[in-house]
């Protein structure tokens, strides 16, 4: 799904920049170098953008990827005689596979635990590049001058445009919202079919690229690189400050931020070389605590370079999509066999044994504790089981991670709603439709899914905007957008108005219109799921007490003694 | 039946007048009066998003009130700090217990007795005590490791252990099984024995109704109808009305 | 015998760990404050020590209240202006906090290299040694040691024993309850960091004392601090305790066999290894 791209505006937006771009050609040496270190740093503040603001992984580690694409770069034509732009794009390829390869290990940290360990990991290299005598150890290499600044300034515009183009593709197409969906709730993400392992480490390659290209062509403009030039520590700081001030996450803050802060810088150092780092490092505290979006933020409040939603059509109403129905087959669409799950010491689940089949509605009741989320879990694949099993249609799931358990068709809602804030209803909705079980057209099944829940005329709204019952439709849409074959409900009704939950019991009533072959929901507010399901099931301390048609369940004194108490 | 609080017989545990809140430009309370009478349960009925936890809010200082007043058997609170309010014998029990999941049952207990004069503490420990038995075997038990109806218990134990003047319960039926709810229930009758002043929030009529001895339905941030139970009963169709769309 | 000095080398060491990273512990593991700027103090601590001793010739363990005192007043100042502004953001501001210190660290380090250079300076006091039973021990490193056990302790009974170290404890855990005890949970998060930052400075009165410091080395005393508190479980000062001998006796061992170089690359790697495999670290997390 190709982002889109109005092609007059970015004929017009090419031809302004080609314009001001070619300035500096025809100015004085020092105006070159200086446009030159700018595009510099504006290469290594968009990919530091891609992975700490767009993925939400702080990364100290730009000036790692720039010292290695800044050696690799060297050696290959010091020891290849390879042309030094082909040695550049080598580097830039040669750094995304280091990225992959520590991706596996680094992306598995939490957030803090990332950034230290990134920051830790400049150490590592610069004293293993001090070391290494294959490539000069801390002698450094000197490289034989070969090309002219006006080259070098060329190809800084060529990685410049990289990274600004990996940037839109990530803030403006289809892909790109996995990244922000992983950013705002890498949970939720998973359990709407985002391959969140896989989205963090290509957002990761990709910031890896345009440092190392940069590096390679810094260290031929310097005609030598050691380990302390290569990989200078306050480069990060440099690179964040620009961002951070610029807009971090959006489309044109690095480069704002960027132009403005060197240009500006330039007037300033002059006369206080020494406070140049502190400065920004006040810079930095001012930006977090006074104005966060950055120059993009608060332009935003003033209607300009807000970021549209992405792939939303003009309206909601013309596009649609009726319901496929449910696919054929028989026998249980889930069961659970002997499961039983551990906390430590506490048994969570205790060889439960139940099954969800075709065309019903399942309500799971019980009381706090009894192991109802911890159930929905251990289907979904957030929580391992201890023992026993989990089939959906009939196969074995101990194997299929969470999002690809969403992607054959298991969707459920949150107790507690988990939307991504920073996207509209619209694209909450649009990132599960991607990754629909049948295929098909993302932007019908959206649309469709927000048309089932009535939320159309909030498409546009961020999920801040909603009340707490339009959050849940939210959660509902977005299982719905899923092209599911069972729905696990967790709590839908709580928090909901009257006038809501009637909403929601009136999709839950047609659910198999809807293309859904079977529900489960569990609930608190049993008045508002009773008449509506086939079946009940009643947990009590990690076990099944009692399951049948809703009268006999809740007339069952075993069910009365646990959970409902002598009604009065 | 009437739409304005009732004129008070000896003073008020808690008289609330006028209040106006909300957050950022949104108003959510548009000027509330309610009154909670001394050594009786009075219980403020409304649907999600009526107002109920933003007006308790409002009331522990969470939330600085716009307009109106608040005072506490008499001395005004309104616009305190919070931690002041509590100090002053606001006791809260908040929605969601907001408990401390790595501290143990006991340790909660302590917390709370920080606000009891010193005198007058293991008094009050061991009546508490006696009002939650269950929780009384888990003294050294992790919170985080409790039911849901035993957190309950332990929020509302908390709150009695500050030595409040008033006790301020956000909707503590929530989320619990009914047999659960039901207990919660026969504490505050026990408390309401004992002559405790107490607010409680409440979305389900029945359980507000069979435990207040009045009631105050709030809808959309402003106090629609008030009076006792029997007198809200005998209209229920009106309060169904008030308390469902 | 090369064994046992090893030991008794990386015990030591782990007891200077222990110093650097207490402060950090009640900061980052029980408050959740990711303080990037924690080498800084330390090292601007340390330096000015350097400065103060080499200037007026008296012993540098004069300053360890004045500095500990006037070192609270700038922690509760620092906390006040910088980070009490996101204490409303809860989980979400952790990576705002980081950016926030993360720019307070160039300031520190921008200052001590403005004020005290670039070079590395120590202060050979305590560089004594004393033989016991054929095994070397360096007085400066027992005293760090010791110190570092003693302050550990106290601050481990003081957290989970005393009304005022639970209130602490209870504000980490859940700021809206804490409140209905009517703990002033600002005032708590103030002192915290404060504390926090006290310690750290004076732990770099007393490194100075054993290790040569530099400004521009400052960060990897902080990374040093963040392994130590992660491995030992964030907020557990028994598993802080344990991480730090953990980490000395490895350093030790690896300096010795391996060389220098591979030595400093240590703590990262287990640093690394240990988020992998066991997250959790060591002790068991008050957070």
């Amino acid at each position: 799904m190709a982002p889109r791209l109005q092609p007059l505006n970015l004929v017009i937006l090419i031809a302004v920049i080609a314009g001001l771009g070619a300035v500096p050609l025809f100015t004085s040496a020092y105006v070159l170098q200086l446009a030159t270190d700018i595009l510099t740093l504006a290469a290594l503040a968009y990919s530091w953008n891609i992975i700490s603001g767009c993925t939400g992984y702080l990364s100290f580690g730009q000036v790692s990827f720039f010292g290695i694409g800044a050696y690799a770069t060297s050696v290959l034509v010091l020891r290849t005689g390879v042309p030094w732009y082909l040695a550049a794009v080598i580097a830039a390829a040669f750094s995304g596979v280091v990225a992959a390869l520590l991706g596996t290990v680094m992306l598995r940290l939490r957030g803090i635990m990332f950034a230290l360990g990134m920051l830790g990991l400049a150490r590592i290299i610069v004293v293993v590049a001090s070391d290494w005598n294959f490539i000069g150890a801390a002698g450094g290499l000197t490289l034989p001058a070969q090309l002219t600044p006006v080259a070098v300034y060329l190809a800084m515009w060529v990685a410049v445009a990289g990274a600004f183009a990996l940037n839109y593709f990530v803030l403006h197409s289809g892909w790109g919202l996995s990244v922000i969906g992983v950013r705002d709730e890498e949970t939720a993400a998973s359990a709407i079919g985002v391959p969140t392992a896989r989205i963090k480490t290509a957002a990761f390659i990709m910031s890896a690229l345009a440092p190392a290209a940069v590096g390679g062509l810094v260290a031929w403009n310097r005609s030598f690189i050691d380990p302390p030039s290569a990989f200078d520590p306050s480069l990060d700081l440099q690179v964040i400050v620009f961002a951070l001030f610029g807009g971090v996450g959006t489309l044109w803050g690095p480069a704002l931020g960027t132009l403005v802060l060197v240009i500006v810088g330039e007037q300033f150092w002059a006369y206080l070389p020494d406070l140049q780092l502190a400065l920004y490092g006040v810079l930095v505290i001012a930006v977090v605590l006074a104005f966060p979006g950055g120059i993009v933020g608060i332009a935003n409040r003033f209607g300009w370079l807000r970021r549209r939603p992405v792939l939303a059509p003009a309206t909601l109403s013309t596009v649609s999509r009726p319901p496929q129905a449910p696919p054929p087959g028989d026998g249980p669409i889930i069961e659970v066999r002997d499961l039983t799950v551990r906390f430590g010491g506490l048994v969570a689940l205790n060889g439960i044994s139940l099954s969800v089949r075709r065309g019903e509605m399942v309500s799971i009741i019980g009381a706090n504790g009894a192991g109802k989320t911890t159930l929905f879990n251990a289907i979904t694949g957030f929580v391992k089981p201890s023992e026993g099993g989990v089939f959906y249609q009939g196969k074995s799931v101990s194997a299929i991670p969470s999002y690809q358990r969403a992607r054959q068709g298991i969707a459920r809602t949150f107790q507690i709603p988990r939307l991504m804030e920073s996207m509209t209803v619209w694209e909450n909705t649009l990132l599960a439709a991607r990754y629909g079980k049948r295929g098909g057209d993302a932007v019908e099944q959206a649309a469709w899914a927000l048309h089932t829940v009535k939320l159309d005329e909030l498409w546009l709204e961020p999920p801040s905007k909603l009340s707490p019952g339009q959050q849940r439709r939210l959660e509902m849409a977005r299982a719905l957008a899923l092209e599911p074959t069972v729905i696990l409900l967790d709590e839908v009704m709580a928090g909901m108005t009257r006038d809501e939950q009637a909403e929601i019991r009136a999709v839950l009533r047609h659910f198999r219109e809807l293309g859904v072959a079977a529900v489960a929901g569990v609930e608190h507010i049993i008045s508002a799921i009773a008449d509506i399901s086939d079946r009940m099931i009643v947990l009590d301390r990690g076990k099944k007490i009692a399951e049948g048609r809703p009268d006999a369940v809740l007339r069952d004194p075993l069910v009365i003694e646990s959970y409902l108490g002598k009604v009065s | 039946m009437s739409a304005s609080p009732s004129p008070s017989a000896g003073q008020d545990a808690l008289r609330i007048e006028g209040l106006v809140a909300g957050f950022g430009d949104l108003t959510i309370l548009h000027g509330v009066s309610l009154d909670v009478a001394a050594g009786k349960v009075t219980v403020l009925l409304g649907a999600n998003g009526a107002g109920k936890t933003t007006l308790f809010r409002a009331i522990t200082g969470l939330v600085t009130p716009r307009a109106g007043s608040v005072s506490l058997f008499g001395e005004p609170i309104a616009g305190r700090a919070p931690h002041l309010i509590a100090r002053a014998g606001i006791g809260h029990v908040p929605s969601g217990r907001e408990l401390f999941p790595r501290l143990s049952v006991g340790i909660h207990l302590d917390l709370g007795a920080r606000l009891c004069p010193p005198a007058l503490r293991a008094g009050l420990r061991e009546r508490v005590l006696g009002l939650f038995p269950e929780i009384a075997e888990r003294l050294s038990q992790a919170a985080g490791t409790l039911s849901g109806g035993e957190q309950q218990m332990v929020a509302i134990a908390r709150a009695l252990m500050t030595n409040p003047r008033v006790l301020l319960l956000d909707e503590p039926s929530a989320g619990l099984a009914p047999k659960v709810v039901l207990s919660v229930f026969q504490t505050l009758s026990k408390l309401q024995e004992q002559g405790m002043s107490v607010l409680l929030a409440e979305q389900s009529l029945t359980f507000g109704l069979s435990v207040a001895s009045r009631a105050y339905i709030i809808r959309e941030g402003r106090i629609v109808l008030s009076g006792t139970p029997a007198e809200l009963s005998a209209e229920r169709s009106v309060v169904q009305a008030y308390l469902g769309a | 015998m090369i064994a046992l000095q090893l030991v008794v080398n990386g015990v030591l060491l782990g007891g200077t760990y222990i110093l650097l990273a207490q402060g950090l512990n009640l900061v980052f593991g029980v408050m959740g404050i990711v303080n990037l700027a924690h080498g800084a103090i330390i090292t601007l601590a340390g330096l000015f020590t350097y400065w103060f001793a080499t200037q007026t010739h008296q012993s540098p363990l004069l300053l360890i209240p004045a500095v500990f005192i006037v070192m609270l007043a700038v922690g509760a100042v620092l906390q006040r202006l910088l980070l009490e502004p996101l204490a409303k953001l809860g989980r979400k501001g952790e990576l705002l906090n980081l950016m926030v210190t993360f720019g307070l660290s160039y300031v520190l380090v921008e200052t001590a290299l403005n004020l005290f250079g670039s070079q590395y300076v120590s202060l050979p006091d305590l560089q004594t040694t004393w033989p016991v039973g054929g095994l070397a021990f360096n007085e400066a490193l027992v005293a760090a040691g010791a110190l570092g056990a003693l302050i550990s302790g106290g601050l481990h009974v003081w957290l989970h024993y005393t009304a005022s170290g639970q209130a602490l404890l209870a504000t980490s855990q859940n700021p809206t309850g804490a409140v209905t005890c009517g703990i002033d949970v600002r005032q708590m998060r103030g002192i915290a960091f404060a504390l926090g930052t006290a310690l750290a400075a004076t732990a770099g009165v007393l490194l100075i004392l054993i290790l040569p410091l530099s400004a521009p080395t400052a960060d990897t005393l902080t990374i040093l601090s963040f392994v130590i508190v992660a491995l030992g479980g964030l907020g557990d000062y028994r598993g802080a305790v344990m991480a730090a001998m953990l980490l000395g006796l490895v350093q030790s061992a690896v300096g010795y066999y391996l060389g220098g170089d591979v030595e400093v690359v240590v703590p990262y790697l287990l640093l690394i290894a240990f988020m992998v495999v066991r997250p959790q670290g060591l002790g068991h997390a008050t957070r």
